[in-house]
Parts: structure tokens; C-alpha cells; sequence
């Protein structure tokens, strides 16, 4: 075949027809695959929603409708009987490494944490991602961390103190060791580590008010 | 043409990142680590080998006055339809890879490979051509990040080699990328000097 | 105060070519002589702050109403694409000076992801606003912040390499190779901003 000229017809006509067709094909693939994305986007909320509040606890539980206010989006979490388990919150602290850092935070109904998630991040990955497991893991667990290395030349890593579950935000803000508080921050991503702790404040701070102190009870501004 | 040639031409000869230097962009953003580098280099080739065959088999159509927009089309339609599945079916890696994925569209290796190969050859040859550069590059990134990951995060592949205290956190980031690039280059380079 | 802050992070903390990895390629390829990044670096600002504006007016009132999300990468490079050649046919009309010195970067621009880049970002609003409503102001403002960014990182590398090119570098470490180990001196040099955008918000009582 001989090639096409390069006359204003032509270009147009095949400039034209390539553009529709790529229209085409592509509104297709999105008719396809905007049901398996919309499914994964729920599946990462509800399990979030799980892993947060129950933890390896296997109990039934229902959600009631998220409630968004403020940046914040609630998700309040009842057992059978209708007595409330406790609350997973979206919070998102805007100056991380890369820029947003969204968690999910369960608190039982006095402000414990349960657990959390890392939703989105934009911090250095392998690095900042790490925080997903740094603040929830004990000390025993710690040694598993060390590497082939360090387990043939018998010396683990030291542990550290950076499990926030089991924590109360009422009590103490939480606080990296570095700015004087409790919580060790994640090696070498002191930044992550504080936008994570702000998030997880912030998050404790839009369910149960500006502190314990204060003498807002959990249950009297939890949002209903 | 040498079919087989074609192919191992692009990963040794014309290896895109080491020799070419195109597609510097997700070659230092988004080898943090050997898997996003893998990652990064299939999505890439795929990309690249869709639109070498589609522009291969196109090539008669399209008037010479409007080629470019005609390719960039095209190359679109398959970095927005990648961009689509890859968010369907691993969602984790495009949340990882993040804007590079949409950026792949304007890597200077595949508008670079349209224009030099699949609009002169067969449609064979441009498949050929696709593999033999997507594997070049994705071998490049794969290498990069092994070389960051186990310096910096002192992991292969997500495996830990080096205990914590042990990492030389600079390669995972940004400044890391160029000096490991460079150093690798001059590595290649000595080779070549040391053959010639 | 906002503004200021978008300004510092894009430029010192955050820089596009430096930290984001956007816009490499002319970062590597035109950045031997001082006068030819100058001239790359204010193209560049130029065409970023027009493809900005009119991909955020192109995302806000056609693609999203119509749920036409999907067609943004092949929507905006076309629209990019265009664009660099209104504007090369435009300048060379309008200010003949002007595209005397811009002229020759505008078809290398393109192909310059930082554009494409920055102009997605700005779109789906997941840039650092600092806490600003992510709108078309604060965008045109981080746009700008951003090819600022761009050109300082480009003309301070550019100076770099024109004392590099009078010593003599190992013979394998030639070209590329020793300008990347450069450019990644330099990105360790910019890594000590890092944080310096919150501590001014800080200071500031934001």
C-alpha cells in the first residue's frame, strides 16, 4: 500500500478517526474496569475499617453511613446489640515527606487506639511506607527486623519503643522522642513519623474534643 | 532483518537507559526499590510494544504533515488504558508509581522508538524492536533499584540483607538516584573503553 | 503567607527537577552553558503557567461534568502539544525578540514531563498547597513556584558544569556519568531545606 498524502483532507480525515477510535477504545476499558476499581476502593475502606477496630478480634459488628466533617471521615462501629465497639477515622496530615499522609485511626469509646492503617502516602517508598508496620510492632518483633547479617553475627537490633496501640492520645499527645516525647520515630524518616503522630492527634482530637482535659467525654461528641 | 538480533540489540547495544540515556525521568523517580523498578519497566514496555505494533501497521495511514499528534494519540490510548487496568488489578504498584504512570507518555524512548523504527519497518520488527528496548530498560531499572534497595534500605526485593543500623539511607532517596545512576554508567563505560 | 510558603517548598524543599524527578531530560541535556538554561528555564515557566491554566479550565468544565476523567493524559498532551505551537506561531508575530531567545526550547518542550507533570498535579489537586484550597489561583501560583524551581536548579547545575568542563575528569566518569554524580551532590545539597517550609509555617502561627 502506498503511503497516504499529506494533503489538509487526509490529515484531517485520519488525524479525526484515529482520535475517535482511541475515544472509543478507551471508554470501553473504563466501562470495564471502573467496576473492579470501585470495588478495590471499598474492599481498602471496609477492611481498614476492620483491621482498625477489631484487630484479630472475630466478632460481628455492623458500620453505620460515614459521616465526613471537617476533613475528617467517621465511621462509627456498633456490635450486634447495637452498643458502640468503636470509631475509625480518616485523617489526613498535609506536610509529609512527599506531601499528604492519609491514616486510618480505630479508637475504642474512651480514646484507646485499636489500630491503624496507612490509607495514602506520598513519602519515599520502602521508607516512609514503612510506618504501616513501625508503630504497631512489640518488641519481641523487633529482632525479626535485623537481617540475614545481623542474625549470623548474633546481634539483633535493639528494640525500641514505637507501638502506639494500646495508647491513649487523652492522656498525652503523642510525640516523637526526638521532640520530647514517647513514641521512637521511624529510623532516619523523622518527618513521616511526626505527620503520621499529627494525623493520629488530629484524628483523636476531631472525635473526642481537644483533650481529656477538657472534660469532653468520648461519647458526648461522638458524631452521630 | 534479523529478528532475533533486533531484540538483543535493544537490551546490549541500544540499551536505552545506559546507552541511549532517554527516559531518565522513571529511571531515577521510581527505582526506589528492585520491584517498582521492575514494575516500571513492564508497564513501560508494554506501552512501548502496543504502540510499535499499532504504529507499524498504521504507518501507510497517517500523512506525514500529521504523524506526531497521530502517534502521541496512540501512545495515549495505551498509557491511559494501562493506567486504568493496572488501577483495577494492582492497585498498589500504581499507587506506588503514582504520576509516572500517566507520564510514560511523554518517555522519549517510545515516541523516540515510533518515529526511528516502527514507521520504517514491519510489524514483526517493531514487536521485535518493543521487547528487545522494553527489556533493555526494564533490565536498566531492575538493576538500579537492586543496587539502591540493598544499599539504602539494605533489602532485595523486599528480603532483608543488612540490619537496620546498617542503611545507607541517601541511595533510596532522591540525591542517591543520580549518584547511583552515574556510578553505574561509568562502570558501563569502563567496560566498553577496556573492550575497544 | 500561604503563597510565600507554596513558593519556598516548590522551589527550596521540593524542588521539581532535584526531589520530584519531573523535567530530567533538559535538566541533563541543556544544561552546559549558563545563557542556553536561562533561556530553557523561562520558556518553560512561560508555557507552564499557560498549560496550567488551560488544562485546570479544560479538567474543571469539560472532563469532570461529562465524566470524562479518562481522557485527561490524552486530553492534556494533545492540548500541551498544541499549545507549544500556538505559541511559537504566536511569539514570532507578536515579539519577534522574545522568540529569538525562546524560540529554539519550545519544540523540546513537549516532551518535557514536568509540564505534562505539573499540569496533572494541578488538576487532581495533589500538590502541597500548604493547606490552601487547591483552585486555579493557588495552581497557577504553584506552577509558577515550581518553573522557578526548575530554571534555579537548572542554571546553578549549568555553572557547575561549565567549571567541570575545564578539568579533566576519569576517563569512564566523561559526559553523563560524571554529571549525574553532580546532579546528585547538588539534590543532597537541596535535601537541607527539607523541613525549613514547616518551620516557617510554624513561625508564622499557621
Amino acid at each position: 500500500m502506498k503511503k497516504l498524502k499529506s494533503n489538509m483532507a487526509n490529515m484531517a480525515i485520519m488525524l479525526t478517526v484515529i482520535a475517535v477510535v482511541a475515544a472509543g477504545l478507551l471508554a470501553w476499558v473504563n466501562k470495564v474496569t471502573s467496576g473492579p476499581i470501585e470495588a478495590i476502593n471499598n474492599a481498602t475502606i471496609e477492611n481498614g475499617i476492620r483491621s482498625v477496630i477489631l484487630g484479630d478480634r472475630d466478632i460481628r459488628f455492623t458500620v453505620d453511613a460515614p459521616v465526613e466533617r471537617e476533613g475528617f471521615v467517621f465511621h462509627s462501629v456498633n456490635d450486634m446489640n447495637g452498643n458502640l465497639i468503636g470509631t475509625a477515622v480518616e485523617s489526613t496530615d498535609r506536610n509529609g515527606f512527599g506531601g499528604d499522609l492519609k491514616v486510618m485511626v480505630g479508637f475504642d469509646p474512651e480514646g484507646v487506639i485499636l489500630g491503624y492503617t496507612v490509607l495514602e502516602h506520598s513519602e519515599t517508598p520502602g521508607l516512609g511506607a514503612q510506618a504501616d508496620g513501625w508503630f504497631r510492632q512489640k518488641s519481641a518483633e523487633v529482632s525479626e527486623q535485623s537481617g540475614i547479617v545481623n542474625v549470623l553475627l548474633g546481634a539483633p537490633a535493639k528494640p525500641g519503643n514505637h507501638n502506639i496501640i494500646g495508647m491513649n492520645p487523652g492522656d498525652d499527645l503523642l510525640v516523637v522522642s526526638k521532640d520530647g516525647g514517647e513514641v521512637d520515630a521511624i529510623t532516619a524518616s523523622t518527618i513521616t513519623s511526626r505527620a503520621f503522630l499529627r494525623a493520629v492527634n488530629s484524628a483523636y482530637k476531631a472525635v473526642f474534643g481537644y483533650s481529656a482535659a477538657d472534660g469532653v467525654s468520648g461519647a458526648s461528641s461522638q458524631n452521630k | 532483518m534479523n529478528y532475533f538480533k533486533t531484540i538483543t540489540n535493544g537490551i546490549v547495544k541500544e540499551n536505552p537507559t545506559f546507552v541511549l540515556l532517554l527516559g531518565m525521568c522513571p529511571t531515577l523517580a521510581t527505582t526506589t526499590s528492585a520491584l517498582n523498578g521492575f514494575g516500571m519497566g513492564v508497564a513501560t514496555m508494554f506501552v512501548l510494544i502496543c504502540s510499535n505494533t499499532f504504529i507499524s501497521l498504521l504507518k501507510n495511514l497517517i500523512p506525514d504533515g500529521v504523524r506526531i499528534p497521530c502517534y502521541i494519540v496512540v501512545i495515549a490510548s495505551f498509557v491511559t488504558i494501562l493506567q486504568m487496568v493496572m488501577q483495577a488489578y494492582v492497585p498498589d504498584l500504581y499507587k506506588t508509581l503514582g504520576i509516572f504512570i500517566p507520564l510514560i507518555v511523554v518517555n522519549c524512548i517510545i515516541l523516540g522508538r515510533a518515529e526511528a523504527f516502527a514507521a520504517k519497518n514491519n510489524v514483526l520488527a517493531s514487536v521485535c524492536d518493543g521487547i528487545g528496548i522494553g527489556v533493555g530498560f526494564t533490565l536498566a531499572l531492575t538493576l538500579l533499584g537492586f543496587v539502591r534497595e540493598l544499599l539504602g534500605n539494605g533489602a532485595v526485593f523486599g528480603f532483608r540483607i543488612f540490619p537496620d543500623s546498617m542503611h545507607m539511607l541517601v541511595f533510596v532517596l532522591a540525591p542517591g538516584a543520580f549518584i547511583t545512576l552515574g556510578l553505574l554508567l561509568a562502570i558501563v563505560n569502563s567496560l566498553k573503553n577496556r573492550k575497544a | 503567607m500561604e503563597y510565600f510558603l507554596i513558593f519556598i517548598s516548590a522551589i527550596f524543599v521540593n524542588n521539581i527537577v532535584l526531589s520530584q524527578f519531573l523535567g530530567i531530560c533538559p535538566f541533563l541535556g541543556v544544561s552546559k552553558k549558563i545563557g542556553t538554561a536561562a533561556g530553557m528555564g523561562l520558556a518553560v515557566t512561560f508555557v507552564l503557567t499557560v498549560a496550567v491554566i488551560v488544562t485546570y479550565a479544560l479538567q474543571m468544565w469539560v472532563l469532570n461534568p461529562y465524566g470524562l476523567g479518562y481522557l485527561q493524559t490524552i486530553v492534556f498532551i494533545l492540548v500541551i502539544a498544541g499549545l507549544v505551537q500556538m505559541l511559537e506561531t504566536v511569539l514570532k508575530k507578536v515579539s519577534p525578540s522574545l522568540y529569538q531567545a525562546l524560540g529554539i526550547f519550545l519544540p523540546l518542550i513537549t516532551t518535557n514531563c514536568c509540564i505534562l507533570g505539573v499540569s496533572i498535579l494541578v488538576a487532581n489537586a495533589t500538590y502541597n498547597a500548604q493547606g490552601l484550597e487547591p483552585n486555579l489561583l493557588t495552581g497557577v501560583v504553584y506552577a509558577i513556584a515550581t518553573s522557578i524551581g526548575f530554571a534555579l536548579a537548572l542554571i546553578i547545575f549549568a555553572g557547575i558544569r561549565e567549571q567541570l568542563s575545564k578539568v579533566s575528569v576519569p576517563k569512564s566518569m566523561e559526559g553523563m556519568a560524571i554529571a549525574l554524580i553532580t546532579a546528585g551532590l547538588l539534590a543532597l545539597a537541596f535535601m537541607g531545606f527539607s523541613g525549613v517550609d514547616h518551620g516557617i509555617a510554624v513561625a508564622a502561627g499557621l
